[in-house]
């Protein structure tokens, strides 16, 4: 099992819910408004009045072989809207209830 | 979930909600009744009593002041008047505007009945009467005729007035000058003597033989008859046989001793129409009709009317005040559509996508069209204050929209989807937008508290704009994201069209924005001399305020003149009318632009409502012209005017003579303004001098014309005086005596005669011949009950006397007005002139002079509105210290308002407009237009500044990204409103001052703006930065110090 944490722009989420549904990953939790900028580069997401944009989080726990096929389609979203911003990050689980 | 989530969710829904609105608004409109002006309820109420017999003095002492003690409290009340003559005493309320005046009515009524006990015991009842505007005729009909005009009566009331009438919404006609038949019995008084007979006697035989009595019912065998004399004549002619009386055992008939005369009552009031004899038919509306509706039923009837007519008579409109209500609605409709056809242009050329610009621009008539709904549920007219609200609308209505479009356009280049684009892009302006629309509410919402003639006018105004700017946010909010979701895609590639239109235009755009950005380098790095000239500038625009000159209401050019003229009272009617026919021929002739010409002279019977209540005599003349309309003619009503006045003073037997614009004097709208000088003092003769020296002085001032005074002069006129104790001899009393002269004079009505269903008096007096000289009247014979006769010289004597004038009094003292009309000049060089003049002026003890007229309502609604722009200020400073949580930048963005001031300043000079209550209105809405740019641009460098860029760089790019919306939103108010500023119909009189005002003070506020607001941001965004490090190092010393005591401390 892999945890993905998903952090994105608030216009990509109708996308990432898409894939999810598509790699038959049932189960997420999402944060529909978060802040936060990214390490690089790209505009801050702050809701701020400088900063107005948004970004959302989503975490999903999948299976391993699932993760990658995840990570794929996450990185081609992101690379079709570069300014927008997303970023996932995985790591395994351990255990479960 | 949000508005504009749930829009861009739910695209038919949101389409369909404004659908509706916009069928509600239409259907509305198709409802809405047009006038000129919104509603304005009557705010005066007179009250009339009457003291048969007494003088004007007495009059003044024993009713008009006790009445005016107990009126005057009544609540709301602005001023009381009064003008007390002979038996008859006329008190006028003027109460505050927006009264309503039927509470007002029933509180004049209560403190009548007050007083009522302690008014003089001959006195009659006072009688309420409300004047309201809705009796002023809304036409006129001239008639001509030749050979009816004997009948002419007879045919207009049976052919047109009767019918006319009954057009719903009619109130009541009237016909002038078509006099009505009477059959007069002329008497020869020496025959009268000869056979011992009088003029009560006949009339009393008179009306006992033209009479019909029935005689009750009797049976013959099994049947009821019912039996009736029938005496009634049925002939004028058969008068002449009546016998009268027995002379020498010999019958005496009517025609021994009189003419009988079957013809036309003597004394009417006569109507020339372009010269020729005829008639004038008085269209009046019944009270909250529409005039248009109204006119519009009569003039469809008129075809039809004159086919009911013999052949000579015409029929023709002299005045029809629906023409210019329809003139004026048809060109500021006009105006409108003009104004949205440059708000969509710009949109196009600044956005350069036909998806954008349609967007944008369905707003303008979403937001236009549901404001009629507004005024189907008000009840309200589309007039010119509402057509105004419109044009005015168009270019602000389209702002909110574009930041929204422009943010959304933002987040779909950046890789949103389009609804996803339209939904977060909407969040992030989503408060900008209401923020500056809740800066315009400002501006407008106070509009709808004004009291008085302003508050009247520009409440519907306030409330217009207001509404259309809360639907266009809702709109901007809603279906502009909706529509974003729906028609906007990205698209990198243009068309060929696109390139060969809109290249060049982006170009330029972008060498706009780079120009400039360069101008901002340079005058942030010299703010000094930036912020020199532009105050420079301004106070140098101050210094125009001087030649600026200032009037009430601009004067409107409806092509309508009312001319009175006033010969030398006792003037026979034959001469009025020789000299006016004199006039008008050399009128006809040096003025082309005369369509018709119209004048009456004379008495006005009773029964003509509207000649009867204005001033009527053998010496008075009121004249009605009409002109073509003002498109088609060079030169402006007010010069007609001032020719003719000229023209007038050429004839000196015109001892009063005055040319009024649009009809009526010193009305406070569309009228040439009037400068009143009313001149307070008890005493007749001091006050007489005063205003004949102020009316001398004034003649003195350039611009003045028509200078009036309202005392009129003492009238001459015959008094018999009977001596009470030679009237006891012969067994009279002196009201027997008096009621046999005016019998022998006026007549008296023996009875009438009817045919056709239509009653005619039937007069028996002296013939004419008998009533030319004083010994004619002396001569007069009175009997005693004993039959037994008395010449009046022999129980009086005929005096002649003069009758004092009409007392007036104002605010319970007496007062004589001297007015002037105010002509090519602004009013206020007048009113400067004329105080230099009276402070000259050796003006006796307790005799005051104050002006009043247009001037005073000029001041009252100058003062309204000085207070309303305060309040505006205010207000929106506070929306915008709450939008930016600072004291400071309000008040950096308020100075823009400086340079808008200068800008309607500079216009108005340049223009020579003067500021007049339409100008300041333009003014007053500046304060919301203006500070929007400030907003714009502070908001950018704030924002620019939180991202961390220094404040130089901040005010730059600011500036730079800024710039191409501020100058959209301010183009597209100004083109909103060039339409208004240079239109030629109808009526543009009035608005032209308004949009030029808007236009001069947007353009030079717009200019400076760019450049002072940002210098005065670095300023002052300096010196807070300075501030703080000033209080860092203090804090940073405060802490070294204590670190090092502490330091010290261990050490010791």
């Amino acid at each position: 099992m892999k945890s993905v944490l998903i952090t994105f722009d608030q216009a990509h989420y109708e996308n990432i819910i898409e894939l999810l549904t598509k790699l038959n990953c049932r189960g997420f939790t999402a944060w529909p408004e978060v802040t936060g900028r990214g390490s690089v580069k790209g505009e801050p997401h702050y809701g701020s009045h400088a900063w107005p944009a948004l970004a959302q989080a989503i975490i999903t726990i999948v299976p391993d072989d699932r993760a990658d096929a995840l990570l794929q389609g996450l990185k081609a979203l992101d690379d079709a809207r570069p300014k927008l911003g997303l970023r996932a990050f995985s790591w395994t689980i351990d255990k479960s209830i | 979930m949000s508005l504009y989530g749930s829009a861009v969710k739910r695209p038919i829904m949101t389409t369909l909600c404004f659908v509706a609105v916009v069928i509600m608004g239409l259907f509305s409109l198709s409802k809405l009744p047009i006038d000129l002006y919104p509603d304005i309820e009557t705010n005066t109420i007179m009250v009339m009593t009457s003291y048969p017999g007494a003088s004007a003095q007495d009059i003044e002492q024993n009713v008009t002041r006790p009445l005016e003690n107990v009126l005057n409290s009544v609540s709301n009340l602005k001023h009381i008047s009064s003008k007390s003559r002979e038996n008859i005493s006329v008190i006028t309320l003027e109460f505050e505007y927006g009264n309503d005046i039927d509470v007002i009515t029933n509180d004049v009524r209560d403190k009548l009945d007050m007083i009522a006990s302690q008014l003089p015991d001959d006195a009659e009842n006072p009688t309420i009467f409300k004047f309201s505007t809705d009796m002023i005729p809304i036409m006129l009909l001239s008639v001509q005729a030749s050979e009816s005009m004997p009948g002419l009566y007879k045919i207009l009331e049976d052919a047109v007035t009767n019918p006319l009438a009954r057009v719903p919404g009619v109130g009541s006609v009237s016909i002038s000058g078509a006099p009505k038949r009477e059959i007069h019995v002329y008497v020869d008084p020496a025959r009268l003597e000869a056979y011992n007979l009088t003029i009560e006697g006949i009339s009393s035989i008179v009306a006992n033989e033209n009479r019909n009595i029935p005689g009750g019912s009797f049976d013959i065998g099994n049947d009821t008859y019912s039996m009736r004399v029938q005496g009634e004549f049925t002939s004028s002619d058969q008068l002449k046989n009546l016998v009268i009386g027995t002379h020498d055992g010999r019958n005496v008939y009517l025609s021994d001793v009189a003419k009988i005369d079957d013809s036309l009552e003597e004394r009417a009031q006569e109507t020339y129409n372009n010269g020729l004899k005829g008639a004038m038919i008085v269209v009046q509306k019944q009270s909250g009709a529409n005039s248009v509706e109204i006119s519009n039923k009569v003039l469809k009837m008129l075809p039809d009317l004159q086919k009911r007519l013999p052949s000579d008579v015409k029929l023709d409109i002299i005045v029809d005040t629906s023409d210019n209500i329809r003139n004026t609605i048809d060109s500021l409709i006009e105006t409108v559509l003009y104004a949205l056809l440059f708000v969509v242009l710009v949109v196009f050329l600044f956005l350069g996508r036909w998806r954008a610009t349609v967007i944008i621009t369905i707003t303008i008539p979403i937001s236009l069209i549901a404001s009629f709904i507004y005024l189907a549920i008000t009840g309200d007219s589309l007039n010119i204050v509402s057509l105004s609200a419109l044009s005015i609308s168009i270019g602000m209505v389209v702002d909110d929209a574009i930041v929204v479009l422009e943010n959304v356009t933002t987040h779909i280049e950046r890789g949103s989807d389009p609804k996803q684009a339209a939904v977060h892009g909407t969040n992030e302006v989503a408060i900008s937008v209401v923020a500056s629309t809740l800066t315009l509410i400002a501006v407008f919402f106070p509009l709808t508290l004004v009291t008085g003639m302003t508050g009247v006018l520009f409440r519907q105004l306030g409330w217009m704009v207001t509404i259309m700017m809360v639907i266009s946010t809702t709109c901007a909010l809603s279906l502009t994201p909706m529509l974003c979701s729906q028609m906007l895609r990205l698209n990198h590639h243009h068309s060929k069209l696109y390139n060969i239109f809109f290249r060049p235009i982006e170009k330029g755009l972008d060498a706009f924005d780079n120009g400039y950005a360069s101008l901002l380098r340079w005058v942030v790095s010299h703010k000094i001399i930036t912020i020199v000239l532009c105050l420079a500038t301004f106070f140098g625009s101050l210094q125009l305020v001087k030649h600026v000159g200032t009037e009430f209401f601009p004067t409107n050019d409806d092509g309508r003149l009312g001319v009175n003229l006033e010969l030398p009272i006792g003037t026979r009617v034959e001469v009025s009318k020789e000299v006016t026919d004199r006039l008008v021929k050399e009128w006809q002739q040096k003025y082309p632009e005369i369509k018709t010409i119209n004048y009456s002279v004379g008495s006005a019977s009773s029964d003509n409502t509207w000649a009867s209540l204005s001033d009527n005599g053998p010496h008075i003349v009121s004249m009605n012209i009409k002109l073509s309309d003002p498109g088609d003619r060079d030169r402006h009503i007010t010069d007609i005017a001032a020719g003719m006045r000229q023209d007038l003073l050429q004839y000196p037997e015109y001892k009063k003579a005055l040319v009024n614009v649009g009809g009526n004097r010193g009305g406070s709208m569309g009228g040439q303004s009037t400068v009143d000088f009313e001149i307070y003092g008890y005493d007749f003769d001091e006050t007489d001098s005063v205003a004949q020296m102020l009316k001398a002085e004034l003649q003195k001032i350039p611009g003045t014309a028509d200078i009036t005074i309202s005392r009129s002069d003492y009238q001459p006129e015959y008094q018999i005086d009977f001596d009470r104790e030679k009237l006891a001899m012969y067994g009279l009393n002196l009201a027997t005596a008096a009621t046999y002269v005016r019998n022998r004079i006026n007549g008296a009505t023996a009875s009438k005669f009817r045919e056709d269903g239509e009653e005619y008096d039937i007069k028996v007096m002296y013939n004419k011949e008998s009533r030319q000289s004083i010994e004619d009247i002396e001569n007069i014979l009175i009997y005693n009950a004993q039959g037994q006769s008395v010449r009046i010289k022999d129980v009086g004597k005929v005096v002649e006397r003069f009758s004092p004038p009409t007392i007036e009094r104002k605010d319970r003292e007496r007062i004589i007005t001297v007015s002037s009309i105010v002509q090519g000049v602004p009013m206020s060089q007048v009113v400067t002139a004329a105080r230099a003049a009276i402070d000259k002026m050796d003006i006796p003890q307790g005799v005051s002079i104050s002006i009043a007229g247009s001037y005073e309502d000029q001041q009252e609604s100058f003062g309204d509105l000085l207070m309303l722009a305060v309040l505006i200020v205010i207000l929106v400073y506070i929306v915008m210290a709450a939008q930016f949580e600072s004291y400071t930048y309000p008040a950096i963005i308020m100075t823009s308002l400086l340079f808008a001031f200068s800008g309607v300043f500079i216009i108005l000079y340049l223009t020579g407009h003067t500021l007049n209550i339409m100008s300041m209105i333009g003014a007053i809405m500046l304060i919301g237009i203006v500070v929007k740019n400030g907003i714009v641009l502070i908001d950018y460098i704030t924002l620019n500044r939180e991202r961390g860029l220094s404040i130089r760089r901040a005010v730059i790019d600011a500036g730079r990204s800024r710039l191409r919306p501020v100058v959209m939103t301010t183009l597209t108010t100004i083109l909103g409103m060039i339409p208004m500023a240079v239109g030629t119909g109808q009526g543009a009189e009035m608005w032209r001052p308004m949009g030029t005002a808007v236009i001069g003070g947007l353009t030079f506020s717009t200019i400076l703006t760019l450049l002072f607001v940002p210098v005065l941001y670095c300023v002052f965004a300096r010196r807070g930065i300075k501030r703080q490090r000033r209080k860092f190092h203090k804090r940073l010393a405060k802490q070294q110090k204590a670190e090092a005591k502490k330091l010290l401390e261990q050490n010791n």
